[in-house]
């Protein structure tokens, strides 16, 4: 691992102060399950991502962890770990779908330690990426071998110049719950919806969502769900500890008498920013979900443009639409 | 001494027509080859049935009326009892001596750096950048090797493993060895080493090294990259047979990782003249011999330490490798003690792998359930060295069915990528997966439930070709007792007839196998010393690597000798300085080993013993004026007692007559294997699974395995072993394989996360084991070992299961969920 010098702000402040002094030379550090375990021991970096020599630890400032609920809603800190956001009865009660995301992340001794904007900005999954010799797009190189590679896991939606897929569980289950993100940074704090939390490749492909190198993520605000609202979950994996979604499916909607009335569903595993089927939310606006359920989740072919090896994911999707929809309904 | 390049006498006719009788005995002598033996049966069968006087081995007796072994279970004191592991307690509190930890004031750590190429030649390495990182101590290179280091290499060639190579034929080969104050300095400073590549045409895919125009990387006489081609096996005219049905297939495994959760490590320094190593090894006599070669000094000036504690071998871990050589002159440069630890990657790279294999397969079947013909070709992919593996697969094929016509063909060939070596067996688990699959095949085309059509068409008399006979299989009763435990005749139905939930079917399947691991080989030594308060001391050079073998030394020297377990002891270390040679801890082997060796040890101590109590009976007697007169055979030996067998009031405390010896005894033995029999692990398993159609997910909900183990030395260790064995198997089914890059021959998934091995979630919520116990003519009280064999049958019985459930062939292991969806999809 290269050598890095450690910061341990106890305020916001402080901590936004050193990033803005090394720019992107300097990385916030929370739980250290992927930054320091993964990017920072295996030396993956590149002109256009590289290795920190500074670590800001955000766990000295206690503000930045904790659940409160109020009638409007649930915040939470950004430095809550996942095994605390599982454990809460009151987010249980209200947001069953991120309880369920959350536990479906890796393994309790990860989740012991990993915090809930640890996981929402971590780095993405790609064999590619990860592999020190490979130089691609995110690294600040000029292909993406997953092209022409391997790329049964890529992405089947959104992909260009960059096909990674958004590993985040968190991220899927936040977004169809229209919840936004609390940002603070030199010109002080700033609200950012999911909507536009994350980034495709497109817009730049050296990062996965907005916040710049002075910018931390404070916390995460859900809006109180109307009454009513049904949510489900369903992550695909290939096996059943320390693995990431195949493809995923979050759900939050309204019914009256069986007809889709407001709602949103987002997919992981598919794209590079967590996805939302906008279209399959379209095809059941106003419809019986039972009697059209099965031609809406087919809809999703639509948008779908698979890779060489990676077509399975396209079935896999539209079949886990379908089920976690009809599992939401019953 | 006199050096024999131990893969080129089995690969290469010519070489070992030309070997003296020096050689041959240099050859027996060499731990490399004793471990050739041990894991690679089939590979070595046609050398040893040509040269076996030559390397001492007594020719095989007439075929012997298969008889079990002469113990009476009834009386067995220790046998049979279910034993914890003597350090279990040590594994589980980690208060055991595991290598990783092991700690020396003034210790350097290394660090490698490795070719991130699979072909290339060395230009140039520029260490000068590394050197000025403060905290580094020495940096070792082929520029800078010390020149009586300069022509040493590791294994078989051509292409030849030098300490480094000028060209290299891997990703992971090492360019420079970096060591210094800590593991995180030599980890920068490999950063800054500055290579320059002449990058060379690699070979990555095995069928392109098959290839007449695919470019030669070494003076080969085969074609492109082809190491190694069998003579084949003919046995009747295959060519000729005729069948009612032929069932062809082309199935695959791809490569797979033993994942030991320990890294490998050690830790050595030199003490004056002589290499003390610390090693995570299966063989510390193996590594010594290994090192003692490299660095060409004695073997008695190597002393190899292996804990006792190790997380795991697998096969793996039996000689040194490059990095061991490295380290042992990094410290001997720096005259300090040096650590290394290899890094995940490393290990998932650098070090051997279970190789990938195709089987071209034509098996010939009639109506009536009988075999006509077989003909099977054998790829093995044994990535950048000269290695052997494809004819390993033979044995099941050959020993089996009785197939009156077969023809058996194998292919070993070397590409730019992961080289093959054991892993819990090596080629056995491939040659069941596709032996079994045909067979599978074969009952459903001619409509016969497939396991009738086993039982139709099992061999129970010995190798066909060779005649060896079997001992007391019990293929037959592991057959039936599996089939009746899954309750198969109720649940077998025909394939994608039972749909238990929406979409999701319900299947069952079988698998047989036969293999040669468990078997036992030479040297099997031990020692044994009753020390004069009658305690008892085990002595062997049997490496513990998980599997409990010295807990199971423990109770074969207890139940020999005729003393309670409690009063025998064993270190869990094994030092070379102390111990002699019993084989490398593979092959299944140490029960009939080691195990071998601690039990004839123990027979000597009994008779030295009885001897003792014989005379202090009779001087006792004469001390009190009794006329009373007995020899050592007369007497015996039982729960620390020695008795008159023919007046069982009249006995003696083993302590008694210790001290009364005054001296301690030391038994020994030094025992050499027949070759009388075809020693054949046998197994029978069954899977039932549930397989989602929407996801492709594939759950196996019950499994059932029977093993004919001879006899259960240690129940409770038999069922760790076998239920571990299938669900490390389980992950090669499923999700397990190596995958690398084509583009750029780089590793894709070298790591924990994206090899994926299955978790304690994943594992069937209940399996079922059956011991079936036909004791062996030449085995331990009959045992033969259980190790490797659970590893071959589940995955032709779970893709039984998987045909059974959705009507499709799974060909290609591992049975991942896109080729299972792209499978439905094709019968759909």
């Amino acid at each position: 691992m290269k050598s890095f010098e450690l910061y341990e702000p106890t305020t916001v402040q402080e901590a936004v102060g050193i990033l803005t002094k090394f720019g992107n030379r300097a990385k916030v550090l929370a739980g250290g399950s992927d930054l320091v375990a993964g990017v920072m021991k295996d030396w993956v970096e590149g002109e256009g991502m590289p290795l920190p020599d500074a670590l800001v630890d955000l766990t000295t400032i206690p503000q930045l962890r904790g659940i409160r609920i109020s009638p409007q809603g649930a915040t939470i800190g950004a430095l809550t770990t996942l095994t605390e956001i599982i454990e809460s009865k009151d987010l249980k009660e209200r947001f069953p779908l991120l309880t369920q995301a959350t536990h479906s992340i890796a393994s309790p001794l990860i989740r012991n330690y990993a915090t809930l904007g640890g996981n929402l900005n971590q780095r993405p999954r790609c064999w590619f990426l990860r592999g020190r010799e490979f130089n691609c797009y995110k690294k600040g190189g000029d292909s993406c071998f997953s092209v022409t590679g391997d790329n049964r896991y890529h992405a089947i939606i959104g992909g260009e110049l960059c096909y990674i897929v958004h590993p985040s569980d968190t991220a899927t289950a936040l977004l169809a719950l229209d919840a936004r993100a609390k940002l603070a940074g030199p010109a002080g704090e700033r609200t950012v919806p999911f909507d536009n939390y994350f980034i495709s490749p497109r817009e730049d492909v050296l990062r996965e969502n907005i916040l710049k190198p002075d910018e931390i993520l404070l916390e995460v605000f859900i809006p109180a769900p109307s009454p009513g609202t049904r949510q489900a979950w369903t992550k695909l994996k290939n096996r059943e500890v320390y693995e990431f979604a195949v493809v995923s499916v979050a759900v939050a909607f309204t019914t009256e008498n069986d007809t889709w009335k407001d709602g949103r569903i987002v997919l992981g595993g598919v794209a590079p920013v967590p996805y939302r089927a906008a279209v399959v939310e379209n095809q059941l606006k106003g419809k019986n979900i039972k009697n059209s359920i099965k031609q809406a989740a087919g809809v999703i072919r639509t948008v779908a443009r698979p890779m060489s090896m990676n077509a399975y994911k396209v079935e896999l999707t539209q079949n886990l639409l379908e089920r976690t929809i009809l599992e939401a309904l019953a | 001494m006199l050096k024999v390049d131990v893969l080129r006498v089995v690969q290469d006719p010519e070489y070992a027509d030309s070997l003296t009788e020096a050689h041959w005995h240099a050859l027996a002598a060499d731990p490399a080859w004793d471990e050739l033996v041990g894991e690679f049966a089939e590979l070595v069968a046609p050398v040893l049935a040509r040269y076996g006087t030559k390397l001492g081995i007594p020719p095989p007796r007439p075929a012997i009326p298969s008889t079990p072994a002469q113990e009476n279970p009834e009386e067995f004191r220790v046998l049979g009892k279910r034993v914890p592991r003597l350090h279990g307690l040590g594994v589980v509190t980690h208060l055991g001596q595991y290598t990783q930890n092991i700690r020396m004031p003034g210790m350097l750590y290394t660090r490698t750096l490795r070719s991130s190429v699979p072909h290339a030649r060395i230009k140039r390495v520029d260490t000068k950048k590394a050197e000025e990182v403060r905290g580094v101590v020495a940096v070792l290179h082929r520029g800078n090797l010390p020149e009586e280091y300069r022509g040493v290499k590791l294994g078989s060639g051509p292409p030849e493993r030098f300490l480094f190579n000028e060209e290299v034929f891997e990703v992971g080969a090492p360019i420079a060895v970096v060591a210094a104050e800590s593991e995180h300095i030599a980890d920068e400073a490999i950063q800054r080493i500055e290579v320059e590549y002449e990058v060379l045409l690699p070979t990555l895919d095995m069928m392109e090294g098959v290839r007449p125009s695919t470019p030669k990387q070494w003076d080969n006489k085969e074609n492109g990259t082809i190491v190694a081609v069998t003579p084949p096996l003919l046995r009747g005219d295959p060519a000729a047979a005729q069948a009612d049905v032929t069932i062809e297939a082309v199935l695959t495994k791809s490569t797979e990782q033993h994942l030991a959760l320990e890294l490998t490590n050690s830790l050595m320094y030199w003490d004056q003249d002589r290499l003390v190593v610390y090693y995570t090894t299966q063989h510390a006599h193996g590594c010594r011999a290994g090192l003692s070669q490299a660095l060409k000094i004695p073997a008695n000036r190597v002393r190899v330490i292996q804990t006792g504690y190790m997380g795991s071998g697998y096969g793996y871990r039996s000689g040194a490798d490059l990095a061991e050589v490295h380290t042992a002159i990094l410290a001997r440069i720096t005259g300090r003690p040096v650590r290394t630890t290899y890094t995940r990657e490393e290990d998932f790279v650098t070090r051997t792998h279970r190789p990938e294999f195709r089987n071209e397969m034509k098996l010939g079947v009639n109506r009536d359930g009988t075999l006509s013909f077989g003909e099977f070709r054998v790829y093995a992919n044994v990535g950048a060295q000269r290695a052997g593996a494809a004819n390993g697969s033979w044995f099941i094929m050959q020993d089996l069915y009785r197939i009156p016509n077969l023809k058996l063909e194998a292919i070993d060939v070397f590409t730019n990528s992961y080289k093959s070596g054991p892993y819990r067996c090596v080629s056995h688990p491939n040659g069941t997966f596709a032996m079994e699959l045909m067979m599978e095949k074969a009952a459903s085309a001619i409509g016969m439930d497939p396991v009738e059509f086993r039982l139709r068409n099992i061999n129970e008399e010995g190798n066909p070709d060779t005649k060896k006979p079997f001992s007391n299989p019990g293929i037959r009763e592991c057959i039936t007792a599996c089939a009746d435990r899954i309750a198969w005749k109720e649940k077998w139905h025909p394939p994608k007839t039972k749909e238990v939930r929406p979409g999701v079917f319900h299947g069952i399947g079988f698998a047989a196998h036969a293999c040669s691991h468990g078997a036992g080989t030479n040297p099997a030594t031990g020692q044994l010393i009753i020390n004069t308060d009658g305690s008892v001391q085990c002595v062997s050079g049997s490496t513990e690597i998980g599997g409990g073998q010295r807990t199971q030394m423990l109770m074969i020297a207890a139940e020999a000798l005729g003393v309670p377990l409690s009063s025998v002891s064993i270190a869990p270390y094994v030092d070379t300085d102390n111990t002699t040679d019993t084989g490398s801890t593979s092959g299944s082997r140490q029960t009939n080993t080691g195990g071998r060796g601690m039990y004839e040890a123990a027979l000597d101590a009994r008779r030295q013993i009885l001897n003792h109590a014989a005379q202090k009976f009779v001087e006792d007697a004469q001390r009190k004026n009794e006329p009373f007169q007995v020899s050592p055979d007369q007497l015996d030996l039982r729960d620390g007692e020695i008795i008159v067998k023919a007046e069982p009031g009249r006995k003696l405390r083993l302590e008694a007559v210790m001290q009364s010896v005054g001296l301690p005894i030391l038994g020994r033995a030094i025992y050499k294997q027949d070759s009388d029999w075809e020693r054949t692990a046998w197994a029978a398993h069954a899977a039932e699974v549930e397989v989602d159609t929407a996801t492709g997910s594939v759950r196996v909900t019950r499994y059932v395995a029977a093993h004919d183990v001879g006899r259960a030395i240690n129940p409770f260790a038999l069922e760790q072993q076998i239920e571990g064995g299938i669900i490390m198997a389980l992950g090669a089914v499923f999700t397990e394989e190596m995958l690398i890059d084509q583009g750029t021959g780089l590793p894709l998934n070298p790591n924990m996360l994206d090899y994926r091995p299955l978790s304690i979630q994943d594992v069937p919520e209940q399996i079922d084991i059956i011991l079936v116990e036909r004791p062996k003519a030449y085995g331990v009280f009959g045992a033969h070992g259980i190790g490797e064999p659970p590893m071959a049958p589940p995955a032709p019985a779970v893709a039984a299961a998987v045909y059974n459930a959705v009507g499709v062939w799974m060909e290609s292991m591992p049975l991942t969920r896109e080729k299972l969806l792209a499978a439905l999809k094709n019968v759909r």
